[in-house]
């Protein structure tokens, strides 16, 4: 082969590489488009906007995303409630109440999350904190509206039976009994039902979870100051107990074998 | 969406007859009167709850000695009010842990102690102490076999070894009952009053407010309950207490404000009331682990009647039970249905059980006028009627007696 022979297939085979190289390069890019566009399916441009207003109103339902259509010319005005209402957003107080279920599902998240070897990871401890206070909330609430709808229905049991014609017998305390007959029979009708019990279990397990984590507070305290933990003398108490029962057993047999001789 | 005033209502209202305004004026003047007349009885009562101290509200007054005791378990022999009989073997009481044995001797004129004492009954009660966090592992086979079984034990050693009557109340007729499945040989003659023993009931047949508990506690999880208990490591007795104050939702919203108007000062009532508070505000602590069997395995599980509670590592069959038992259930019992007491009669023989249904509320049993002689005077004309023993069960069982068919019932 020549000189020249062989710079031409060296030519050649740097422009085959060049050419593949661009071919998988374009390849990627296709499938990396692809996938993007995918991540998009469903999603309709002409409802970004709707979309993107609902996401803010649920998270600060006060803002009002055309403030600045309506006072045209006042752009101060206009940049400081936007400036306010993402403020807002940062105060966990403001919007906690308008998207609980959300916020759950994300502190959940943070909670279930890998942890490292040698590093504190207080945002694990503060998130599962901070969706047992929010399961509390949820099941008060929760409770509550349960028992505001046996009150209500008390209410309307008792104009069933009790109407101004009866007031007019001059007894008052016989409307008094009657109100408390038919909120008595309204409670007890509502105890039983499943909607009161669920209702209930909720806020008895969310309540037991925020003491459990109280107590994890309040062991985490103990140790820095060199006391004994909860647990310590729980496991203590355990241990005793134990140690007593062997004992109760051990002179149990003691004195079967002494009676048997 | 808010209906829009109309401007002509505005300038036209509706016109209201003169008949109807005095009709809603005489209302008016009569719901004053009535409120008037509540707060003038109100006044009396307070001025009542302002004059007494808590130390003039005594129960449980019937003097008593320690005569045994085991950690914080003491057992007291009551001092007798009559000739003792010695003809009838002598009886231990045992309440349950939820509240305290005091309920028994609330009061002179109200007392199942006093009464039983009158009656020549050589009485002793258990006292289960304050369990506090550091007896969170206690469970049932500390309080039935250790430390019920030693109180029976030292008075069967202390009547020259001769069998004794127990009487259980609501969860220490749950223990009563074990206990005589687990040691028969030790009893002449066993009580129960307000006692579940089917924790689950005839549920179809409950009537309105019967079977909460037992409602509340099966739609628990396991987990729910081990979480609860884990938790607290004890069964807190403010939890116990709201659960049962929500049974009787009205009554107990209204206790300390119609309730005590209603009183209007009067003395007797309104000690009898505040004996009462005494006695529900000294609720103590359940401890953990008897709590939770409490609660999984018979409460949920439903283990007794089953046959499969485990205690000290056997399966207990109250079947085993061998000494004649009387079984005293309430009525209207909002706590512990009748379903759930009577079972007792399907376990045993018909020759060896007997009932008494009284016509009143759980606590009714013990601390209402009407109970004093029904219980009392059922239990005393129970025990005479024993006196004369019961041939060998294992015999009779052996001659092939039938187990219940019908019972005989005494009605309160």
């Amino acid at each position: 082969m020549t000189e020249k022979d062989t710079v031409e297939a060296n030519m050649d085979q740097m422009f085959e590489v060049w050419e593949k190289g661009q071919q998988a390069f374009f390849k990627a890019q296709t499938e990396a488009m692809e996938t993007f566009a995918k991540s998009f399916e469903g999603i309709k441009v002409e409802e970004g906007y709707p979309n993107w207003d609902s996401f803010i109103k649920s998270w600060v339902p006060d803002w009002d995303p055309n403030i600045f259509a309506n006072k045209t010319g006042e752009f101060a005005g206009g940049f400081e409630a936007t400036h306010n209402a993402f403020l807002a957003m940062l105060e966990p107080a403001n919007w906690t109440q308008y998207a609980p279920e959300q916020l759950r599902v994300i502190l959940q998240s943070i909670a279930d999350g890998p942890k490292f070897a040698d590093m504190a990871t207080p945002q694990h401890e503060a998130a599962a904190t901070w969706r047992e206070s929010l399961d509390y909330s949820k099941a008060a609430t929760d409770m509550g509206k349960v028992m505001q709808e046996a009150w209500i229905r008390t209410l309307g049991r008792f104009n069933e039976k009790y109407t101004v014609d009866d007031l007019k017998s001059a007894n008052p305390e016989g409307a008094m009994n009657e109100w408390l007959k038919a909120a008595n029979h309204e409670l007890l009708e509502t105890q039983r039902s499943h909607q009161f019990m669920d209702a209930q279990k909720r806020m008895i397990r969310a309540s037991t979870e925020i003491k459990a984590r109280q107590k994890e507070t309040a062991e985490a305290w103990s140790a820095m100051y060199q006391m004994p933990t909860r647990t310590e003398v729980d496991d203590l108490t355990k241990t005793v107990h134990e140690l007593r029962r062997e004992l109760r057993t051990l002179k149990r047999e003691v004195a079967s074998l002494r009676g048997g001789n | 969406m808010p209906e829009k005033r109309s401007p002509e209502k505005e300038q036209n209202p509706p016109q209201i007859s003169d008949q109807a305004l005095l009709e809603a004026q005489e209302a008016w003047s009569l719901a004053w009167q009535y409120m008037l007349k509540t707060g003038e009885q109100m006044v009396k009562s307070n001025n009542f709850l302002g004059r007494i101290k808590d130390k003039d509200v005594e129960i449980a007054e019937t003097p008593a000695d320690v005569v045994f005791e085991i950690d914080k378990v003491r057992l007291f022999r009551y001092r007798p009010l009559a000739e003792v009989r010695k003809d009838i073997p002598p009886m231990i009481i045992c309440y349950g842990l939820f509240g305290r044995q005091t309920m028994i001797d609330l009061q002179e004129d109200r007392s199942l102690v006093r009464n039983l004492l009158m009656a020549g009954i050589d009485l002793y009660v258990v006292d289960w102490g304050n369990p506090t966090r550091a007896d969170q592992y206690l469970n049932f086979d500390d309080y039935v076999e250790r430390y019920l079984g030693s109180c029976v034990e030292y008075l069967y050693e202390a009547n020259d070894k001769k069998p004794v009557n127990l009487f259980g109340i609501c969860e220490g007729g749950t223990f009563a009952a074990m206990l005589a499945a687990f040691r028969p040989e030790l009893f002449a003659g066993l009580a129960l009053a307000i006692t579940p023993i089917d924790f689950h009931g005839d549920q179809e047949n409950f009537w309105r407010g019967e079977g909460f508990l037992n409602s509340w506690v099966g739609n628990l999880s396991k987990d729910d309950v081990d979480l609860l208990i884990d938790t607290h490591g004890m069964l807190p007795g403010e939890m116990t207490g709201a659960v049962f104050s929500a049974l009787t939702p009205i009554a107990s919203m209204t206790k300390y404000n119609i309730g005590l108007a209603r009183m209007e000062g009067n003395e007797a009532m309104m000690l009898n009331f505040l004996r009462m508070e005494k006695w529900i505000a000294d609720r103590p602590d359940h401890p953990g682990e008897a709590a939770r069997q409490w609660l999984n395995d018979l409460y949920r599980e439903n283990l007794l009647v089953k046959g499969q509670f485990m205690l000290c590592g056997e399966k207990l069959d109250l079947s085993n039970i061998t000494c004649p038992v009387l079984n005293i259930f309430a009525e209207q019992d909002h706590i512990i249905p009748v379903s759930c007491s009577k079972a007792m009669g399907n376990l045993l023989s018909d020759d060896q059980y007997e009932e008494i249904g009284f016509p009143g509320g759980h606590v009714g049993v013990f601390v209402s006028r009407k109970a004093q002689g029904v219980v009392a005077g059922g239990v005393v004309s129970w025990l005479e009627k024993r006196l004369d023993p019961l041939p060998d069960k294992k015999q009779k069982n052996e001659a092939g007696v039938k187990k219940k068919k019908s019972k005989k019932q005494i009605q309160g």
